[in-house]
């Protein structure tokens, strides 16, 4: 089968596109995830992987090329001596790529998130297992997502949270259903944690009508009402003093539903951080502050940014608990959360957790992250969440190895999955632009 | 004006425990009651939790509104001057305002935002009459009172729509009494009727019948247009006054009927000229009733300035009564 290398859509504004050089020979084996070529844009110079492995037969654009996005730059084969003549009936990968069927599962696909009542008890097997295969699923989606963009198949941009899954799934599951989160412009791991549809979260970030929102929100403004998720925010700060707002309402009706609100590092000093975080400590707010410090706001270390290391001593300004927690240990993040929420349904007020992490991506599309050191990447890839999941769970509960490959390729086949929908489903109507302006009718 | 204010917001939390209200001042024991007196006594009926008072933080005020709104609440937020809602102008517009159609539909923000405005000699970040930010912004509905009884219904009617209000109360116009009265007050009254009732939004009134110009006002100016009527009537000019009480949803089948039945249009309004509410009334009356026109419409607006403090120069700059002589003088002899 024949694969065309394309130029993906890497945000840049700029007139020109040029392939700098090649960074594997014609007739190399290249395997899935390999950089290929190295793309220059007039924001930034980054090199370009392969989305699968194969043979690179031919090179169309070589070094120095001026290019476009969407331009065909290099074809490779499945094997190293098949024709590059097309046929008819020859597979064109322009659909994304079918992976091989996956076997199917002894481990049930909605194993449901049920973790212990009490944060404090040693986990069971199977809510290990829960935790477990939801951040290899988001995992896999963010992945799956990465290799269609650099085939230019994703409309739109991506802000996506590989190696930050943890903090996700740790949080949502220590929440009830009836709690409500609100996330930020990097929300499909919170979405995916919380029990969103994730259908409806691939067809809304490729804008079609059966997505979440109808295609109106796009990326950034995933939801899912049925699992208290409300539409995420891509203004930086603004979900703080909403999530308390929230919270507010719960208690003025003495519910004891919590909020949730997610946020960055680069959240911390806005000054809707000060006034949200500060509102809910005087009221006492059922509002959990989740902060996911992955050192860099867009491109800028949090040293930039701040004098204090640790943003969980802001917490005493404000009279509040604050706590660092290992953001790469799923445990540790929802014992953190357990605790975090008795308070609040016990009326004790909000809380602060600084969730140590790491974003493996860019801040977005076509970002390659060039103000990283690559050391400190590896450095944060050796604490992966999901690996030090899988190690637990394959030495403190002897769960068979075999048995986690198989929820991986569950994962993998529900992403999929979930992928064709939205590319199989509708475009909104145009008349949509127009609609929900306002709300119904007044209320009689 | 704000006893029916008061009043209104009374029935609203009497009515429907989902509704609170949120802002500085509102509710302390012997203070204030908000900016103006508006709230002066509701936290005694109603706890200081639901007549909640909150630090300086006016986008944490506005945010938290919006938040308690898309949950299931129908909360009330006070700015304490309208300048200040530049301070939460991203949870106004950014998230009040988008959330509904972001959310195709599923989410809503029954909220409602009060903002004191008017010039009243406090200078250009006390005095401002800020409507047409919000006109411009595709999902909020804007509301603008001139009477006491108006007031009343037509915040009931915002409290109980399901989207982002935005609320304008003009300080001149608020009356009430003691040590809080402004000053320079026009002390509106008139019959407000008793009870629960609403005045739809999407409205306009006509003040005043007239067949020689339309003059279209909100607020202070709207007085200030019948006072005008009056003197020009003495002077064989009829005047239709009409009451512009809501901005959005604008009701322009009124406005052009009366355009159609006039054929001449001042817009007397106390926000500044370049891009104020006027300029957007008079685009869509030039393009649905240009045939009836028999001159250009006018704009009588202050000018494109901060808003001084002195009272002299603050009397130049809002227009007056004699600015709306005039300029509705010229209009006619056209």
């Amino acid at each position: 089968m024949i694969t065309r290398i394309v130029v993906p859509d890497v945000g840049a504004t700029g007139a020109e596109m040029r392939v700098v050089r090649w960074l594997a020979k014609e007739g190399d084996r290249v395997e899935a995830g390999a950089p290929l070529f190295r793309l220059e844009t007039d924001k930034a110079v980054q090199d370009i992987e392969a989305f699968r492995a194969g043979y690179l037969r031919t090179i169309l654009a070589p070094a120095d090329t001026v290019v476009e996005v969407g331009a065909v730059v290099a074809l490779l084969t499945d094997t190293a001596d098949e024709s590059l003549q097309e046929t008819a009936g020859t597979p064109r990968s322009t659909a994304p790529a079918r992976e091989q069927g996956a076997p199917p599962s002894r481990i049930p696909a909605s194993l449901p998130l049920s973790a212990p009542r009490n944060p404090e008890a040693p986990p069971t097997r199977d809510s290990l297992l829960g935790l477990y295969r939801r951040m290899v699923l988001i995992r896999r989606f963010e992945d799956y997502l990465y290799r269609l963009f650099l085939q230019g198949q994703v409309p739109g941009t991506l802000h996506q949270c590989q190696g930050q899954e943890a903090v996700a799934v740790g949080v949502c599951a220590a929440l009830r259903p009836d709690d409500v989160i609100f996330s930020t412009h990097r929300p499909v791991g919170h979405l995916l944690a919380k029990g969103a549809s994730l259908p409806a979260v691939a067809a809304e970030i490729w804008g079609k009508a059966t997505g979440c929102a109808g295609g109106k929100g796009g990326q950034m403004h995933l939801m899912d009402l049925s699992v208290g998720a409300y539409p995420s925010n891509a203004i930086v700060g603004a979900n703080i003093p909403i999530a308390t707002g929230a919270a507010l309402g719960f208690r003025l009706r003495g519910l004891d539903r919590v909020a949730v609100s997610f946020f960055g590092d680069g959240a911390c000093n806005t000054g809707t951080f000060h006034e949200g975080i500060n509102l809910a400590s005087v009221k006492d707010a059922p509002v959990i502050f989740v902060c996911e410090n992955n050192l860099y706001a867009a491109s800028t270390h949090v040293e930039l940014a701040m004098r204090v290391r640790d943003i969980a001593d802001r917490a005493a300004a404000y009279g509040i608990p604050g706590e660092v927690v290992d953001g790469m240990d799923v445990l540790a993040v929802y014992r953190a959360a357990a605790t975090a929420l008795a308070r609040a349904r016990a009326g004790q007020g909000p809380t602060l957790l600084e969730c140590k992490t790491y974003r493996y991506p860019g801040h977005s599309r076509g970002d390659p992250g060039n103000y990283r050191p690559r050391e400190e990447l590896e450095t944060w890839r050796k604490r992966d969440p999901i690996d030090r999941c899988r190690r637990l769970l394959a030495q403190e509960f002897h769960q068979p190895e075999a048995e986690l490959d198989e929820v991986e390729a569950a994962c993998q086949a529900e992403v999929e999955a979930a992928v064709r929908f939205a590319l199989d489903s509708p475009d909104p109507d145009p008349a949509a632009c127009g609609e929900h302006i306002y709300a119904g009718k007044v209320r009689e | 004006m704000v006893e029916a204010l008061r009043d209104a917001l009374a029935i609203a939390l009497r009515s429907d425990p989902t509704v609170f209200l949120l802002g500085e001042d509102l509710g302390v024991s012997g203070g204030f009651g908000g900016g103006f007196t508006v709230t002066l006594g509701l936290s005694e009926e109603f706890g200081h939790d639901r007549v909640m008072d909150t630090p300086i933080s006016g986008a944490a005020i506005v945010g938290a509104a919006v938040g308690a709104a898309m949950t299931g609440m129908r909360p009330v937020a006070e700015m304490q001057y309208g300048d200040f809602v530049f301070c939460a102008m991203d949870a106004v517009v950014n998230q009040a305002a988008k959330m509904c159609c972001m959310s195709a539909g599923q989410v809503r923000v029954p909220l409602v935002l009060r903002l004191p405005v008017g010039a009243s000699n406090r200078g250009a970040q006390h005095g401002q009459c800020p409507e047409a930010y919000f006109l411009h912004t595709p999902g909020l509905k804007v509301v603008c009172p001139s009477t006491p009884a108006d007031a009343k219904g037509l915040l009931l009617a915002s409290i109980r729509d399901d989207n982002p209000v935005i609320f304008l109360e003009h300080k001149l116009l608020y009356g009430g009494k003691g040590s809080r009265k402004e000053k320079a007050s026009l002390d509106v009254t008139g019959d407000v009727p008793e009870g629960d009732y609403e005045v739809p939004l999407g409205t306009v009134a006509v003040r005043r019948q007239g067949t020689d110009l339309t003059i279209l006002a909100n607020m202070l100016m709207v007085h200030r247009a019948l006072a005008a009527a009056e003197e020009l009537a003495r002077e064989g000019i009829e005047a239709e006054v009409i009451d512009v009480r809501c901005l959005a949803p604008l009701d322009e089948d009124s406005l052009r009927t009366s355009a159609m039945k006039t054929g001449r249009i001042l817009i007397v309004e106390e926000d500044t000229r370049t891009g104020g509410w006027g300029a957007e009334v008079a685009a869509r009356l030039a393009e649905s009733a240009f045939d009836f026109l028999d001159a250009p419409i006018q704009r009588l607006a202050a000018p494109d300035a901060p808003l001084p403090c002195a009272l002299a120069l603050e009397r130049a700059y809002v227009p007056s009564v004699a600015q709306v002589l005039d300029a509705a003088r010229r209009l006619v002899r056209e």
